[in-house]
């Protein structure tokens, strides 16, 4: 299955508003109120086969946030060929986009690309977070790859995640046997100026700008509250406090 | 192999190398680490994560492009503590660099990046992308090897082994990494190691509270 | 083998030509070591030419031993010097190799007070505990003293090693403890001078000389002899 989808947020007497939405299944976008957008997947998705991609673009000033409503499975479909998907996001001056899909599970014989790129205008926020499931309770996963690359004037984050060599997935040095793996960047008002860490997550500011959260865990509820309490640390984002939750076991 | 690639390999060059555990000492502590095998994982998953990084940036440094090098691998390099690490190791093989091989190019990428990282010095100084990507893949490997001798008292003939052992491994990091010797800075590839990320990050916040022997 | 042979490397300590320092000193603070055993006083000895040389040299001081914010602390409380004056090396466990085979670490310690300390003339750096095969490289120091004690037995200087042999000055500590151990002083002072030819050798006591007086006016004489040479 292929299918683009697109969505823009403008700034319109000072509140935001969709401008253009164009769901395709099964990538369904169901705007609510005050800026919100639920993208609600209507089929299961993405098995195999499966080429998706949604396009955001956030006026000068706007503020989005766009928000999965349901963990993701990435599935073997019938065709030969993994599954992919692809979020490009790109934010003008003075916008601001909240990307916090729920988890994404990685079912056994999965082989799913998550691509996840945003352009950012000077001056323009972001936070995307991530949270991955190696398999369901006692599967062993299939495979992911998925790079978060964001850029500001020149790069701010490029780092692409294996999952499912259990070489790599075992080791201290890659996922240390944990079940999840949850990451938030932050470029949303001033970075964290030192590194926050405790012993399975950390907060740390990036070389060029922007912040980035990493926690190892072994369920999503744990990671979550460790990107949480990561971003309690952060300095500029004080106003995504509030909105965070946990629908995710 | 040429001699330069040679003597950056051997753990007795005098760039500061020995001083780094690549966060082995942190797993010690936290006794992720604790015998053979248990280190056997940690260098596989080392070797196949960071160690793919260095070697690919290594390879590709060679062609030059200092400057861009520099922004992609500190983009691709989250932790402050492992970028700190990194740009330690490579001023100190740039100071040892400075007096063994003098050459413009040396001089070019330290007028570019005063504290070159690590893969990319060594990238400049062997020339050769595929001998330059097993310098530092080995490097990978062999740094936190050692520690784990220091720190566990582990059979040096055991840790030894399991380098050997690395061979195939190894080859593959230096294979990918040489494929790539021409690609553009920014397209380069960005493994992750979330492991390693937040080991380096909390090895430098035990160091401030207590003591650790290695650096990183 | 001719009688004139020349081996490309001199150990010995007293042919007039043995120039084992180059005195090629350009730049930056004069870089003393201290080294010696567990044990044998080097911290003491580098709190007491802190305290001798504080007030008229500026000085700092690079440790190579396992540093906990204890001993900052302790330093800081007994304001010997202040604790940003005092960089500790993480020597990967290895304190022999950061002295002597790869001194990456301690120069990149050195450079950070120089940056720290604009003007700075002396750092003294102080080993991790060695043994008696344990030297500063000359890349690293242009000076060292190699400290013994008494305690550690008096045949200590009669079994050499380079450190012994070939250090700028020997330094024998805790005399006071002499009678106490059954050492014999003169026993460790001649044994010194005989494996050490015309170098010199101090013997001490912080108990009855806290200040390091014979210590502190070696280092000064060092001091200006390379502030001159340079």
């Amino acid at each position: 299955m292929k299918a683009r989808a697109f969505l823009s947020a403008e700034l319109v007497d000072g509140r935001t508003v969709v401008g253009e939405m164009r769901s395709m299944a099964p990538l369904r976008l169901v705007p609510r109120r005050g800026g919100v957008v639920h993208l609600v997947s209507s089929v299961t998705a993405p098995l195999g086969g499966d080429d998706l991609e949604l396009h955001v673009r956030v006026g000068p000033g706007a503020h989005l946030e766009l928000r999965g409503v349901a963990a993701t499975l990435a599935l073997p479909g019938h065709r030969p060929g993994g599954s992919r998907s692809v979020v490009r996001v790109e934010v003008d001056e003075g916008g601001s986009l909240d990307h916090v899909p729920e988890p994404t599970v990685v079912t056994r014989r999965a082989c799913h690309e998550a691509v996840f790129t945003a352009d950012l205008a000077a001056g323009a926020c972001l936070r995307t977070r991530e949270v991955l499931v190696l398999g369901r309770v006692g599967e062993p996963p299939g495979t992911l790859v998925s790079t978060l690359d964001v850029r500001r004037d020149g790069p701010l984050v490029r780092q692409t995640t294996r999952i499912g060599d259990p070489a790599t997935d075992g080791s201290p040095a890659g996922l240390a046997g944990m079940r999840v793996l949850g990451t938030e960047f932050l470029c949303w008002g001033a970075d964290v100026p030192e590194p926050v860490s405790h012993d399975w997550w950390s907060l740390v500011p990036l070389a060029r700008g922007g912040s980035l959260a990493t926690a190892l865990a072994p369920d999503a509820v744990t990671a979550e509250r460790a990107l949480a309490e990561a971003r309690r640390a952060h300095p500029g984002s004080s106003d995504l406090l509030t909105r965070s939750r946990t629908r995710f076991r | 192999m040429d001699l330069a690639a040679l003597m950056l390999a051997d753990s007795r060059f005098p760039g500061g190398g020995h001083v780094h555990s690549g966060g082995l000492e942190e797993a010690v502590a936290r006794k992720l680490v604790t015998d053979l095998p248990s280190l056997q994982c940690f260098l596989v998953g080392r070797l196949r994560t960071a160690g793919l990084l260095n070697a690919v940036f290594a390879a590709a440094a060679t062609r030059g492009r200092f400057a861009e090098l520099d922004v992609e691998l500190d983009v691709r390099t989250p932790s402050p503590a492992q970028r700190a690490a990194s740009r330690m190791q490579g001023r100190g093989i740039a100071r040892a660099a400075r007096k063994a091989w003098p050459s413009d190019r040396l001089s070019d990428l330290l007028k570019a990046t005063p504290e070159p990282h690590h893969p990319i010095i060594v990238g400049a100084l062997v020339g050769d992308p595929r001998a330059a990507a097993q310098v530092v893949a080995y490097h990978a490997v062999t740094g936190p090897a050692t520690g784990a001798i220091r720190l566990l008292g582990l059979d040096p003939f055991g840790v030894n082994a399991i380098i050997a052992n690395l061979q195939v491994d190894m080859e593959t990091v230096a294979a990918q990494a040489e494929q790539h010797a021409n690609t553009a800075p920014a397209d380069l590839p960005a493994p992750s190691a979330p492991g390693l990320d937040l080991l380096a990050e909390a090895h430098d916040r035990h160091h401030r509270e207590e003591v650790r022997l290695f650096v990183s | 083998m001719s009688a004139d042979h020349v081996h490309p490397v001199n150990f010995d300590p007293t042919d007039p030509g043995h120039d084992h320092h180059a005195d090629h000193h350009h730049h930056g603070a004069i870089r003393i070591g201290i080294g010696g055993p567990v044990g044998s006083g080097k911290t003491a000895l580098t709190a007491a030419l802190c305290r001798a040389l504080g007030d008229s040299v500026n000085l700092a001081v690079v440790t190579n031993d396992i540093y906990t914010t204890e001993d900052a602390d302790f330093l800081r409380k007994t304001g010997v010097l202040d604790v940003e004056r005092i960089e500790a090396v993480q020597t990967g466990a290895c304190p022999h190799t950061a002295i002597r085979d790869d001194i990456t670490a301690n120069l990149d310690a050195v450079e950070r007070l120089e940056h720290r300390f604009p003007g700075l003339e002396l750092v003294l750096i102080e080993s991790g505990g060695d043994n008696l095969t344990a030297v500063f490289s000359r890349g690293l120091v242009e000076r060292q003293i190699f400290v013994v004690d008494v305690a550690g037995g008096d045949k200590v200087p009669r079994k050499g090693g380079p450190g012994v042999t070939t250090a700028d000055l020997l330094v024998i500590n805790k005399t006071d403890l002499a009678p106490m151990v059954g050492a014999d002083l003169g026993v460790m002072t001649a044994d010194a001078h005989r494996m050490r030819g015309d170098l010199p050798v101090i013997s001490q006591s912080l108990v009855e000389t806290p200040d390091a007086p014979a210590v502190a006016e070696w280092v000064r004489a060092q001091i200006r002899a390379l502030t001159t040479a340079g």
